[in-house]
């Protein structure tokens, strides 16, 4: 719990100002780095931080290890979604993708490696990006936003490729290992899946139109999607579903009336948050097996930290529409929150 | 080099006896008894006070033994300890070796629980369409009976096929018919019409 400030202090401006942002700020995005010890977050006014996860789970926590090591402005827009490689970092916001180094970051030095703006059809329209995917086996970097359409940035030479067939913009991005296929889902409510090799969509599923988790009063949007090769599970306008990608039908209804907004498989779970300041715990057969409180109004976006570099670091961490990122050391319980 | 000397004896003496109610009291006062004896005069004091010194000095070996004994069991109790502490050292390594195995065997048995929940998933979905032999039989007996049908057709469109050929053979016969009629009656006609002009004729 967060003292209030003391009434006979004086506030200056700049206090002012900062206690107004952390009241207005939403995080969007997470990221984990490589060597698993520290969490990167974007928030809407551009500015990531980075947080020490093994200073704030070690046993000499004090309050400021729960505050960032290094905040720096990114981009000038809010950042959408961010991604880590073995060395990279990649935040995507307005329009364009900007790389950073971790150890640039993690020695306090903020200068972007390099940004790059996928061409767009017009060169009025800035759409936003608002899902990044790495796609190791092929090096490439997806990215996906406003525009409708997936932009595949060759991490080698920049090259840019462009999947079309989207007829609204793109939420959220998956990756099917064993293929490999990138599944997309998006305002216009259908999941399609792109092989990469052959450039073209494969399949299409479009949930709305099977009334079994199809829910009209929200809207057809997909909000959230994951995969786990032969199964998906997709959520949003319509009520999160697990399907099975081969034969397209939807297997489990899960009965979540709010929307999920990010949705993960777990081990034997899938963890989801949306509306609502709950992480759900699921079990594959459609059942509730914990629902997890934590410290916002609203969640946007899970982190489980499973880099085998730091074990003693694995938590899952979920923001949203707070200044705040919840750790949870055991799925239980939230153990406490880091703070802009 | 005297002073720390001095000070550490000071201490030696203060951690043993500090009180100077014990055995470092006894020996100071059988150092003093000894010079008194030594400067003592007649021979029967002499003699109580060999006997007293002799007591006191029985005093300290006895409690000299009973310290001696004491550090023994010290010694053993120590030995002891060590023991115990290294049998709980490895019960705690065997603990840490049953919960990494433990360990393993959760996410081995979320794995089981994971697929069969996957199964039950598609066994839901599979139950809800009908069983495949069901369908192939009606398809079967679809069949059979879409053959029969079609052979009742080709034998109606055969008896049709027939009536309309053997119609068509009456109609022609009786369309031959009429006009070997017709041909008669004119035959007859023009037959008639030569009668008539052969009578005319020879009237002249």
């Amino acid at each position: 719990m967060e003292r209030a400030v003391p009434y006979t202090v004086p506030l200056g401006q700049r206090e002012v100002f900062q206690a107004l942002q952390r009241l207005h700020m939403t995080i969007f995005s997470q990221s984990v780095s490589p060597c698993g010890k520290f969490l990167a977050s974007g928030n809407n006014y551009g500015q990531i931080a980075i947080f020490s996860l093994s200073a704030a789970l070690s046993s000499e926590a004090k309050e400021e290890s729960k505050k960032p090591i290094v905040t720096f402005q990114a981009h000038d827009g809010p950042v959408y979604s961010m991604v880590s490689t073995d060395r990279h970092l990649f935040s995507a916001g307005d329009g364009e993708v900007k790389a950073w180094l971790w150890v640039e970051i993690l020695k306090k030095g903020c200068k972007e490696l390099w940004r790059r703006q996928p061409p767009y059809r017009t060169s009025l329209e800035v759409p936003e990006i608002n899902a990044l995917l790495l796609v190791p086996k092929e090096n490439s970097l997806i990215l996906a936003g406003g525009d409708c359409q997936l932009h595949t940035m060759d991490l080698e030479t920049g090259t840019f490729t462009a999947l079309r067939g989207h007829t609204d913009y793109i939420h959220c991005l998956a990756l099917r290992e064993r293929n490999p296929e990138v599944l997309s889902g998006g305002e216009d409510g259908a999941v399609r899946l792109w092989d990469l090799r052959m450039a073209k969509e494969v399949q299409t599923i479009e949930v709305y139109k099977h009334e079994e988790c199809s829910r009209p009063h929200n809207g057809r949007w997909i909000g959230c999607l994951a995969t786990d090769s032969d199964w998906m599970v997709c959520g949003g306008g319509p009520a999160l579903t697990l399907w099975h990608l081969r034969s397209s039908t939807p297997t489990t209804i899960f009965p979540m009336w709010a929307p999920q907004k990010h949705v993960t498989f777990y081990q034997d779970l899938i963890l989801s948050a949306g509306q609502g300041p709950c992480v759900n715990q699921w079990q594959l057969s459609g059942e509730l097996k914990a629902q997890v409180p934590g410290s916002s109004p609203g969640l946007l976006s899970l982190s489980l930290n499973q880099q085998p570099a730091a074990p003693e670091c694995k938590v899952l961490t979920a923001a949203g529409s707070s200044c705040r990122v919840d750790v949870f050391t055991n799925l239980g319980y939230r153990a406490f929150s880091l703070s802009f | 080099m005297g002073a720390v000397t001095d000070d550490e004896v000071i201490r030696k003496r203060l951690l043993i006896d500090g009180d100077g109610a014990g055995d470092d009291r006894r020996i100071n006062l059988l150092v003093k008894s000894f010079i008194k004896w030594c400067n003592s005069g007649s021979q029967e004091e002499g003699y109580s006070q060999y006997q007293r010194m002799l007591s006191t000095l029985s005093q300290c070996e006895f409690s000299m033994g009973k310290t001696l004994l004491v550090y023994d069991m010290n010694l053993r109790e120590m030995e002891n300890y060590e023991k115990i502490y290294k049998d709980i050292e490895c019960s705690i390594a065997g603990a840490h070796e049953k919960i990494a195995e433990c360990k393993k065997q959760i996410l081995q048995a979320k794995r089981i629980r994971k697929n069969r929940q996957e199964y039950d998933a598609l066994a839901k979905v599979i139950q809800h369409h009908p069983d495949r032999h069901d369908t192939l039989k009606a398809l079967e007996a679809l069949g059979k009976e879409l053959e029969h049908l079609s052979h009742i057709k080709e034998s109606v469109e055969d008896k049709l096929e027939l009536r309309r050929k053997q119609f068509h053979v009456l109609l022609s016969t009786i369309h031959e018919l009429q006009q070997t009629l017709e041909n008669d009656e004119k035959l007859s006609e023009v037959d008639e019409a030569q009668e008539t002009s052969l009578e005319a004729d020879p009237k002249p």
